[in-house]
């Protein structure tokens, strides 16, 4: 949305002139933010406010600041954003501006362009042929030559707002709910997901290995079978258990129907990921018939996209594993363009490093037993995150007979 | 009981050796339409004497060829005590009458503090003083944007006041201070914020329907008790004689194929903003 900073100044409370301009503002069909105010003491004392105006189109915005420029509401002496260029590959010039995950615009030419991909801790590239592009950049992708915004001159950061209203969680009032009855919020998360798959948006589940040991693999399988889930993160972990749970009926060696440890089963998960390494990928071993059922094979049978990042502590890994996790976080964020709802499913680690690379815009859902994790994933800088405490497992299957009656 | 202003029992005004209609920048201006010079002399004769006969002191600026508008004194800036802040006119056919407002009140001692520049503001035809405050009109010949640098300037309060009707193009065609009570207003070429600032402001305006504005009826000089206008119909003069006011009628018809009035021939010299507006 374009927006431009006015400031208007004198006694323009006694005059009504600040009321009068803020009626034209909201009279033109526009909006503002008041940035900075200051009220004089006295009636003798100045006043000096300090707006920013927004429209819906460019040249709405230029016929309504001309017309406050009538009423003595000026323009701010805003300045293009200073672009440096990058000496070397994955080295950005010392001054760059960090980039947050909130939508954000950068002035050039007098313009303001928003940045196309927003993403915390990046910085801002600009290409000008053959017309102006900001994209957020992560640092070891810059490329010497690029030109990367430096300062904070020319740059300009909505600011973050919390769904408010009838959408998404009216009643959730608080971020993290661990005293809410839990269908209400079960089918406000069905309902959130109905509404953006209709919008044409798409949905990114994030797993983590409990969403397999607490039973709710199966619920899992159904949504992504039934084409509600449209692309996958995970690690090494979940695809494991998941595939364990499938040929061999257990999750960790503790059988997933009986809930009963079974014999050598410790050793169950590396049976299978030694199994898969021999067929060179998931894919291939569900082609050749040795994976038969489950998330990985539903996500293979219908073409859906995953991304399993790998750790230090992964056994295998799975021959899917991306080892480089540079490279791994990359290829995730080929995925994230078009994702409307982000599910993390008892993740900490993966849904972290997803929140990372979110733009502030994508409605998260954050689902764990440990009111911690949902707290570090805001406190990580992912301050759209709702959270909801339960177990992953009744909510995976609560969600999947609302979404997939059948 | 009104306490008379304490203000305006001195005037500078320059005689219309130089007055005629050259160009046209307000909509009463027509080229077409000649100002007779003998008929203008002694109009502007006249009001000077009805002026003195109200008590007035008249001082007078030199008149300057192709400055046909430098008659109209009210223009020239704003007055302050000690201190005076020249205008800075909207219209390029004005420009030059500065240099020699300056000249005038520099000589005579006045501290001179200047607008910034890129500003129009158009000195008392569009600020009047009203209790403790400054009426300023904007929109035609004043920026709004110029009424926070004069506040600061002359350190008293600005009460913007926007103009929507380019006949009624300085704030004196639409508003006279009578005294701390009184004021005649014409709401009707203000907008609606401008007007509840004055309706807030002046205990018993003397609101002026269109037609008696439009006879220049609010652009008269107040001496104390003494009201010079260029026209005032029988409504107006009955409340102003309520009111304790006696009415001249001064013909300035030469004058209004300007577009200007009594009061824009005449620039108080004796407003001092700093100990408020009134003398009880």
């Amino acid at each position: 949305m374009p927006a431009e900073l006015v400031e208007v100044e004198g006694h323009i409370i006694d005059s009504l002139i600040l009321a009068k301009i803020l009626d034209l503002i909201v009279g033109a069909g526009a909006d503002y933010h008041m940035v900075d105010v200051r009220i004089g003491r006295t009636n003798t004392d100045p006043s000096k406010v300090r707006l920013e105006v927004r429209a819906d189109d460019e040249g709405d915005l230029v016929a309504l600041l001309e017309e406050l420029q009538v009423h003595g509401a000026n323009l701010v002496g805003e300045l293009d954003a200073v672009l440096e260029p990058c000496t070397d590959d994955g080295v950005l010039p010392a001054g760059f501006y960090a980039t947050t995950n909130l939508p954000t615009w950068v002035r050039l030419g007098g313009r303001w362009y928003p940045v196309e991909n927003p993403e915390m801790d990046c910085a801002l590239v600009v290409t000008t042929v053959p017309a102006p592009v900001v994209r957020t950049v992560p640092m070891h992708r810059v490329i010497a030559g690029e030109r990367v915004v430096t300062g904070r001159e020319g740059v300009r950061v909505d600011a973050p707002e919390r769904p408010h209203g009838a959408t998404p969680f009216e009643f959730m009032a608080s971020e993290v709910s661990s005293e809410k009855p839990k269908s209400l919020l079960v089918a406000e998360v069905a309902g959130r997901l109905r509404a953006n798959r209709q919008r044409g948006r798409r949905l990114l589940v994030v797993c983590g290995p409990a969403v397999i040991h607490t039973g709710a693999g199966p619920d899992l399988a159904r949504l992504v079978r039934a084409g509600w889930v449209d692309v996958l993160f995970a690690g090494n972990g979940f695809a494991a258990h998941d595939l364990e749970a499938n040929v061999l009926g257990t999750s960790l060696g503790v059988s997933v129907d009986a809930g009963t440890p079974t014999e050598g089963g410790h050793s169950n998960h590396l049976r299978v990921i030694n199994e898969i390494r021999r067929w060179g990928s998931i894919e291939a071993a569900v082609r050749g018939g040795y994976v038969t059922d489950g998330v990985m094979y539903e996500c293979v049978q219908r073409g859906v996209p995953f991304v399993l990042g790998g750790s230090v502590r992964d056994d295998g890994p799975l021959p899917d594993v991306r080892t480089d996790v540079v490279a791994a976080v990359d290829e995730m964020r080929q995925h994230v363009a078009g994702v409307g709802v982000a599910l993390m499913l008892a993740s900490t680690l993966h849904a972290v490093a997803t929140g990372n690379i979110l733009p502030a815009g994508v409605e998260t859902y954050c689902v764990d037993i440990n009111q911690a994790v949902v707290t570090k994933l805001a406190d990580r800088g992912s301050r759209q995150a709702l959270g909801i405490v339960t177990d992953v497992g009744l909510f995976v299957r609560d969600l999947a007979a609302r979404l997939d009656p059948s | 009981m009104s306490a008379e202003n304490a203000w305006g029992r001195r005037y500078l005004m320059c005689p219309p050796t130089h007055f005629e209609v050259l160009y046209e920048i307000n909509p009463w201006m027509h080229r077409e339409v000649p100002v007779d010079p003998e008929r203008a002399r002694e109009q502007w004769e006249a009001l000077v004497g009805l002026l003195r006969q109200a008590g007035a002191e008249v001082e007078v600026l030199e008149p300057q060829p192709d400055l046909p508008d430098l008659v109209f004194t009210a223009n020239a800036g704003v007055v302050n005590g000690p201190q005076f802040v020249p205008a800075r006119f909207r219209n390029p056919e004005r420009h030059g009458e500065t240099a020699h407002d300056v000249a005038w009140f520099a000589e005579r001692g006045w501290r001179v503090d200047e607008l910034p520049e890129g500003v129009a503001h158009e000195g008392a035809g569009d600020s009047l003083p009203f209790a403790d405050v400054l009426v300023s009109g904007y929109r035609w010949r004043s920026d709004a944007r110029s009424h926070a640098p004069l506040s600061a300037i002359t350190g008293v309060p600005v009460r913007s006041v926007e103009l929507t009707d380019h006949r009624f193009y300085h704030l004196d065609l639409t508003f006279c201070p009578l005294d701390d009570r009184h004021a005649i207003t014409v709401p009707a070429v203000w907008d609606r914020y401008g007007t509840a600032v004055i309706d807030d402001l002046v205990p018993e305006p003397l609101v002026l329907e269109l037609d008696e504005a439009s006879q220049f009826v609010a652009n008269s000089v107040v001496v104390g008790r003494n009201v010079v206008m260029p026209a005032c119909p029988p409504r107006v003069g009955r409340v102003l004689e309520k009111w304790g006011f006696e009415v001249a009628v001064a013909d300035v018809g030469e004058f209004l194929k300007a577009g200007g009035g009594c009061r824009c021939l005449t620039l108080a010299l004796d407003v001092d903003l700093s100990g408020g507006g009134a003398r009880s």
